[in-house]
C-alpha cells in the first residue's frame, strides 16, 4: 500500500509517518503544495492524505487535481481549519473522508483502512487476524471458521481494534470512534468496558484467544503476539 | 452644490415665476377694473345729460352737479357713507361723501356743500386685487407642495438610495458600500463617509475573521502534535510494564483532548457570533433524519444507563434551510444535555413537528436562574469533564437562525424541557 502524506508541520509529519509505517504502509511525504502536486502528477498512490492549509497553496486544489486526472487514489482530507465548512467542501470535491485536527492516530488508521477497503475492488476483502476472519462487506466474523454473533457496536469496536493491531487505543479514541466526536467521553467509558467484556466473552466462547489487553486507566490493545 | 443652495434655488425660481404671474394679473386686472369703471361713469354722465336735456333743463355749468349738492339744511360735517340710486344700473350704489361749510361769500349766507364720489369703482378694484392675491397665494401653496414632492424625488433621491443601500447592507458579503457621489455636497460627503466607514468595517471584519481562522489553525496544530506524540508515546513498549507512567501519559492525553474540544467549541461560538457561516452552504436539512441519526449513535449509551427514549415525529416535517453541520450540532448538544443531566432509569422524550422541537428529560432539580443555563462555562457539577458550552452553542445556533429556545422545569414530575420554536 503506497500512501502520500501532504503535511507542512514537520513534527506532526514525522509522527504520522512513523505511525503509518508501523501499520505496514509505504509512505512518501510532501511538505508543501508544489512537491505534492509534482508527486501526484508523477506517481500513483493508493491513498493521498492531504492537509488543507499548506504554506504555498490550498490542499483542496490537490483534491481537485486528483479528481480531474481521474486518479483512483483514495483521498483523506486532514485539516486544522474549523471543520464544518471544509468538510462539506472537501467531500463535495470527491474526498473520501475528512479528519479534523487534532485526531487520534488510531482513528486515522481506521479511516484509512475503510477508504482502502472501499477503493480496492479486486483485492482481498477479508481481514485475517490470528484465528479471526472478518468479511467487512457482509459484516461477518468467523472464529476458527465458526460465525460469531456480535452487536453492531461490538462489531464496530472489533473492526477498530483490527485496524490498529498492536497499538494502545485510549478509551477516548474508542468512545469517539463509536459515538462520534463530542460525546462526553467520561459518560461512555463504563459502557466501553461492558462492551469489551461481552466481546471478550463471545470470542472466548468460540475458542478464540483473548487478544485484547487492558492497560489500566489508559485503554486497550489488540495484542499481536 | 450645497443642499441649501439647491433647495433655495428652486424655491426662488418658483417664487419669481409666481410673482411675475401675479404682477401681470394684478396689472391687467386693475387696469380692466379702472377702465370699465371709468366707462361706466362716462355712460352715467351721458344718461344724466340726456335726461336733463329731455326735461328741458339747460346743460349744467359743471358735470359734477349730481355729485355736488348745495344745501341750507344743517347736516353733519365730515366724511360719511351713503347710498344713491345709479340711473344706469338701476340699483343703489355706495357713495362716500364729504360735507363742509362754505363760508359766506359776496353772494350771501354761508352754505353747506356735500361732495360725493362713487365707491363702486374701488369696490371692484378691491375685488380684483383680492382675487389676484388669493389666487397667487393658492398657487404658491400648491407650488410649494408640488415643489417639495418633486425635490424629494430629485434632490433627496441620492439620500433615499443611500438609506436603501444601508438597509440592505450585509457585512458578510465582504464588500464595502461603494455608494456613488451625487451632486449635492452634503450627500456626497455622507456617502463618502459611509463608504469610508464600510471599508473600515470590512477590513476590521476581515482581520477578525482571519485572526479567528489563524488562531484556530495555529492552536489546533500544536494540539494535534501534542496529541499525536502522546499517543505515539503510549505505544512505547516500556510503558506496557510501567503502569504509573502509562497513566500519566494517558491523563496528559485526556487533558489535551479536553483542551482541543474546548477550543473547537469556542471557535464555533465565535464563528456563530460573527456570522461566519456562508449562506451558500445552507441546504435543506431534514431535522427528523438528523434526530434519528443522532439517536442511533447514542442508543447503546441509553441502554447502559437504562434510559427510555421516545421520539415523536409528527407527520412530514418540512426541510429547513440550514448549515448541515450546525443542524447536527444543535441536535447533538440538546441530546447530550438530556443524557448528561438525566438519572439512571429515567426517560428522554423528543417531540418534533413542523414548528417546534422539544427535548424533555427526567433529572434532579437544578438551582439557579434558568436564563443563566445558557451562559458559557455553566456547569451543574463543578468537577464535570465537559466545559459547559453545550447549551450556549444551542442558544447561538438558534439565534443564528432566528429560532427561540426556552427552558422549563416541571417540579412535580422533575422533568426538564428545552423547546426550540422555529419561526
Amino acid at each position: 500500500m503506497k500512501l502520500l502524506l501532504v503535511e507542512d508541520e514537520a513534527t506532526l509529519r514525522r509522527t504520522l509517518v512513523d505511525t503509518l509505517r508501523q501499520g505496514g504502509y509505504v509512505v512518501e511525504v510532501a511538505p508543501n503544495f508544489a512537491q505534492a502536486y509534482e508527486k501526484i502528477k508523477l506517481y500513483q498512490y493508493d491513498c493521498v492524505l492531504v492537509d488543507l492549509t499548506l504554506p504555498d497553496g490550498d490542499g483542496l486544489d490537490l483534491v481537485r487535481a486528483l479528481k480531474s486526472d481521474g486518479s483512483q487514489a483514495g483521498v483523506l482530507v486532514i485539516t486544522a481549519r474549523d471543520g464544518l465548512d471544509d468538510r462539506v467542501r472537501g467531500l463535495d470535491l470527491g474526498a473520501d473522508d475528512y479528519l479534523p485536527k487534532p485526531f487520534h492516530l488510531s482513528e486515522l488508521n481506521a479511516r484509512l483502512r475503510a477508504i482502502l477497503r472501499r477503493r480496492q475492488f479486486q483485492g482481498q476483502h477479508q481481514i485475517v487476524f490470528r484465528d479471526l476472519l472478518v468479511w467487512p462487506d457482509q459484516a461477518e466474523v468467523l472464529v476458527h471458521g465458526e460465525p460469531l454473533a456480535l452487536t453492531r457496536k461490538e462489531y464496530d469496536m472489533l473492526l477498530y481494534f483490527l485496524a490498529n493491531p498492536g497499538r494502545v487505543l485510549t478509551k477516548e479514541a474508542i468512545a469517539e470512534h463509536l459515538w462520534g466526536d463530542h460525546v462526553d467521553a467520561a459518560d461512555s467509558f463504563d459502557f466501553i468496558y461492558t462492551h469489551l467484556k461481552n466481546l471478550r466473552r463471545k470470542l472466548q466462547e468460540k475458542g478464540g484467544t483473548n487478544y485484547i489487553r487492558t492497560l489500566y486507566g489508559v485503554g486497550y490493545k489488540l495484542s499481536t503476539e | 452644490m450645497k443642499l441649501l443652495t439647491a433647495t433655495t434655488r428652486y424655491y426662488l425660481l418658483l417664487a419669481a415665476g409666481l410673482f411675475a404671474l401675479a404682477s401681470g394679473l394684478l396689472y391687467g386686472g386693475v387696469n380692466w377694473a379702472l377702465r370699465s369703471e371709468v366707462e361706466e361713469e362716462l355712460l352715467d354722465r351721458r344718461l344724466y345729460v340726456t335726461q336733463l336735456v329731455a326735461r328741458g333743463q339747460p346743460l349744467p355749468d359743471t358735470l359734477f352737479a349730481y355729485q355736488f349738492d348745495l344745501s341750507r339744511r344743517r347736516r353733519p360735517v365730515g366724511f360719511a357713507d351713503t347710498l344713491l340710486p345709479d340711473p344706469l344700473e338701476r340699483e343703489m350704489v355706495p357713495y362716500r361723501e364729504l360735507t363742509f361749510w362754505l363760508p359766506a361769500g359776496p353772494a350771501g349766507a354761508p352754505q353747506q356743500v356735500t361732495l360725493r364720489k362713487s365707491l363702486v369703482e374701488t369696490e371692484e378694484l378691491l375685488g380684483v386685487v383680492l382675487a389676484v392675491m388669493l389666487g397667487v397665494l393658492l398657487l404658491l401653496l400648491a407650488g410649494v407642495v408640488g415643489l417639495n414632492r418633486w425635490l424629494a424625488g430629485r434632490i433627496w433621491g441620492p439620500f433615499q438610495s443611500t438609506l436603501a443601500a444601508l438597509r440592505t447592507y450585509d457585512l458578510l458579503r465582504h464588500r464595502p458600500l461603494a455608494l456613488p457621489t451625487p451632486d449635492i455636497a452634503e450627500f456626497a460627503e455622507l456617502n463618502q463617509a459611509l463608504n469610508h466607514l464600510s471599508e473600515r468595517l470590512v477590513a476590521d471584519y476581515e482581520n477578525l475573521r482571519q485572526f479567528t481562522e489563524n488562531a484556530a489553525h495555529e492552536t489546533q496544530t500544536p494540539l494535534a502534535i501534542m496529541q499525536a506524540q502522546l499517543e505515539q508515546l503510549l505505544q512505547a513498549p516500556a510503558l506496557l510494564e510501567d503502569e504509573a507512567t502509562a497513566r500519566l501519559v494517558g491523563d496528559l492525553l485526556t487533558a489535551t483532548q479536553r483542551l482541543s474540544r474546548l477550543h473547537q467549541a469556542l471557535t464555533l461560538l465565535n464563528r456563530l457570533e460573527n456570522h461566519q457561516f456562508a449562506p451558500a452552504q445552507a441546504v435543506p436539512v431534514h431535522l427528523d433524519q438528523v434526530v434519528r441519526d443522532r439517536v442511533a449513535l447514542v442508543e447503546p449509551l441509553l441502554q447502559a444507563r437504562q434510559l427510555r427514549l421516545r421520539v415523536h415525529i409528527a407527520g412530514a416535517v418540512p426541510a429547513r434551510i440550514m448549515h448541515p453541520g450546525l443542524a447536527d450540532s444543535l441536535i447533538q448538544n440538546l441530546l447530550q444535555n438530556a443524557l448528561k443531566h438525566n438519572r439512571p432509569g429515567g426517560s428522554i422524550d423528543i417531540v418534533l413537528n413542523s414548528d417546534s422541537l422539544e427535548i424533555c428529560n427526567t433529572g434532579p432539580a437544578v438551582t439557579g436562574d434558568p436564563a443563566r443555563f445558557f451562559e458559557r462555562f455553566r456547569k451543574h457539577q463543578a468537577g464535570s469533564d465537559s466545559p459547559g458550552l453545550g447549551l450556549s452553542i444551542v442558544q447561538h445556533i438558534c439565534a443564528y437562525y432566528g429560532f427561540s429556545v426556552r427552558y422549563t422545569f416541571a417540579a412535580e414530575a422533575s422533568r426538564h424541557t428545552l423547546s426550540v420554536r422555529f419561526e
